[in-house]
């Protein structure tokens, strides 16, 4: 397993180094956001660790343009600051998971490993819908190319719709297919979520067929591209 | 206290209130009490000037009249000759308008010589001490008011008197004229009543047209006093509008108020997390280099870094709640867009767990605060919930009463008995060494919420687990 490490404290990476090394990664390490984007763009990294706080690119900047590019590398930010506004950004920006410092290096690895086994998950071909682009792998479903920011359930929907995308599926269905056995099953949430799903990824896309149930079609003009 | 009296009571006060309070009021009583004043003086000058005038007139035709008796009159061998002057009115009996013609005796009484047909041998009335005004004023002409000839008949008189000498008699005669004045005082009446009438309707329209002139004029500082409370409300960020030069300045300083607090505080935030990056990191190393060596130093190194790390922590949330209190203004942040980025990536970070978050909230909710405090406050919350869920976390949000808004975090694991829901809010309290965090989340979103004037409370969840409440000021809709 090859691992990016991006850190500017020089103790603290020859430690993470040393620790990472000690678990079994190969480890290549970055110092700034520069070094950092063009490790990452070149190389087939299983995982990164990246710190938010870095000289010349900050690590929200390099994270955004990694995802820009299609780059799915799982990556754990590390953030000193604590504060949730951070977190929340750098999750915007595309990052799996996060550790606030100080940390210990027990849990960084049990993290790492947590991360490795999801991303490691069947690897299946990625949906479209137009614009819309789901990939069950990284778990990430994208409008144009803008990553689209999606609860479990939200994402769990959308999949189930893409899966089955031109046809009318009613609530009961979907109900069926969303909860497992020990959720309350209430057909009328099915609206708040379709409601939330329609305003990430555009209403258009998701039509209510009256007494039916709901369709999930490309937009009209989408059906070249797709 | 009763409804009509909370009603009554401002809407006195507004009006007769202490003026200095209220600048409409005092705009308004000023400019009344200058009108009315001024228009008090007009009415006033201009009866008594009607009144003057048409005594004059008066006075000029009673002087016409002795005048005409005067050139008539001579002193004959037998006394004094008078003839009827050629004035129609003053021979029909009693018709208003006499004349009469006498002396003062030697014993100072008065003796009427001649008088007017009109007179009907009454005599006009000589009070005792007329002769001695008119010897002072001798050769001039006197006028003053009479009650009449005949009292009963209530027929007032505007009289004129003279003292003159006529050739060949060397002791003086006293000539004298009355008119009826009822018809100039019936004039003077209406006239006073025409005018007053007239200046109380000028008088109750200038009053009307300050009292618009000021509710327009000072329009504009209604505005901003309107636009200073939506800010307060958090219903707006800033002061919008153009204002009047006048109060434009004052607006301006509003809004330089609020970029300063804002700078304040975003400067102290700014300052802690500076604070928290310089000291965590060389934490982190200590804390890792400790855990590489099993000796009795590396143990010491690693037990202090932690009580480091939780100091740290605890002052970090300090300041970071004084900042908070210290501001307060303005903000307004949309609850479902928090709860829904959070959802999202919590879920993200325990999907190992494939923790579920289900999330209700209005869309219209806002919490009156900051976004990066409701996110501190609510991400701890849910974090700590997703840590020790079993698979659910219900998070649900809505109003309560007023200004106020109630978020409900719970989960489906463990739970906590009621002694250690008290604890476990106290800093620093760690119930579980396993799970990970600092322990320090619930005791974060505690002082946060007391800076905003809130409340956390915990409890059992009907899910099986722990449930949060807390109560947070909301943002007008």
């Amino acid at each position: 397993m090859r691992v990016l490490l991006v850190e500017d404290d020089a103790d603290l990476s020859r430690q993470l180094k040393q620790a990472l090394g000690d678990a079994g990664y190969a480890v290549d390490h970055a110092a700034d956001g520069e070094e950092a984007h063009f490790l990452g763009d070149t190389e087939p990294y299983d995982v990164v660790v990246l710190d938010l706080g870095l000289p010349k690119i900050d690590g929200v900047s390099v994270l955004e343009r990694w995802r820009r590019d299609g780059k799915t590398t799982p990556v754990l930010i590390l953030t000193a600051r604590g504060a949730w506004s951070d977190k929340v950004s750098g999750f915007d920006a595309g990052a799996d998971d996060y550790l606030t410092k100080p940390f210990h290096t027990e849990e960084l690895l049990a993290r790492l490993r947590a991360l490795l086994r999801r991303s490691a998950g069947i690897a299946s071909a990625t949906l479209a819908c137009g614009g819309l682009r789901l990939d069950p792998r990284a778990a990430r479903a994208t409008v144009n190319g803008e990553p689209l920011r999606l609860t479990s359930l939200e994402y769990r929907l959308l999949h189930y719709m893409m899966m089955h995308q031109g046809r009318v599926i009613s609530r009961t269905e979907l109900v069926e297919h969303l909860y497992d056995q020990d959720f309350d099953r209430d057909s009328n949430t099915i609206e708040v979520f379709i409601g939330r799903l329609r305003k990430k990824v555009g209403s258009d896309r998701i039509e209510t067929v009256r007494g039916l149930g709901y369709r999930l079609t490309p937009l009209a003009g989408e059906f070249e591209a797709a | 206290m009763t409804e009509a009296a909370a009603v009554s009571k401002p809407l006195r006060e507004r009006w007769f209130g202490r003026p200095g309070r209220s600048l409409t009021r005092r705009l308004i009583w000023l400019a009344s009490a200058w009108i009315v004043a001024a228009l008090m003086l007009t009415g006033w000058m201009l009866t008594s000037q009607y009144r003057e005038s048409a005594l004059r007139r008066l006075g000029n035709e009673l002087g016409d009249v002795i005048d005409n008796v005067l050139s008539g009159s001579s002193v004959g061998p037998a006394g004094l000759v008078v003839p009827e002057i050629k004035d129609a009115s003053t021979l029909r009996g009693l018709s208003g308008k006499y004349w009469m013609v006498g002396e003062v005796d030697a014993e100072g009484g008065f003796q009427v010589l001649a008088r007017s047909s009109s007179l009907a041998g009454e005599s006009l009335y000589v009070d005792t001490e007329l002769p001695d005004r008119l010897r002072n004023a001798f050769g001039d002409t006197i006028t003053y008011n009479d009650p009449g000839i005949l009292p009963e008949e209530a027929q007032p008189l505007r009289i004129a008197a003279s003292m003159k000498s006529l050739p060949g008699r060397e002791a003086p005669f006293v000539f004298m004229a009355g008119i009826e004045r009822s018809e100039i005082d019936a004039d003077t009446r209406q006239f006073a009543t025409f005018t007053w009438t007239a200046l109380l309707i000028l008088g109750v329209g200038l009053v009307i047209a300050v009292f618009l002139q000021v509710q327009v004029g000072l329009r504009p500082l209604f505005n901003l006093r309107v636009e200073i409370a939506n800010v307060r409300k958090g219903r707006a960020a800033r002061i919008a509008r153009d204002y009047p030069n006048e109060i434009q300045p004052l607006a301006e300083q509003v809004n330089r108020l609020l970029d300063h607090n804002q700078e304040v505080v975003e400067r102290q935030r700014t300052h802690v997390g500076n604070l928290a990056h310089a000291l965590k990191t060389p934490l982190s190393v200590m804390l890792a280099e400790a855990g590489t060596d099993a000796g009795p130093l590396a143990v010491v190194v690693r037990r202090q870094s932690e009580i480091m790390k939780g100091q740290v922590d605890h002052h970090l949330r300090r300041a970071r709640a004084a900042a908070r209190a210290a501001h307060g203004l303005g903000e307004r942040t949309p609850v479902a867009e928090v709860i829904d980025e959070l959802a999202v990536m919590l879920e993200r970070v325990f999907q190992s767990k494939d923790v579920e978050i289900d999330w209700r909230a209005p869309d219209d909710l806002a919490f009156l605060g900051e976004r990066q405090d409701l996110q501190e406050i609510l991400g701890n919350l849910i974090e700590n919930a997703c840590k020790w869920s079993t698979r659910r976390v219900r998070v649900s949000a809505g109003t309560s009463g007023l200004g106020q808004m109630i978020a409900v975090v719970e989960d489906d694991g463990p739970g906590l008995p009621a002694d250690q829901r008290e604890a476990v809010m106290k800093r620093g309290t760690r119930l579980d060494e396993d799970a990970p965090g600092s322990g320090l989340g619930l005791s974060i979103v505690d002082d946060l919420t007391r800076a905003y004037g809130g409340r956390l409370s915990l409890a059992a969840s009907d899910l099986g687990g722990l449930k949060a409440v807390l109560e947070l000021p909301a943002a007008e809709r």
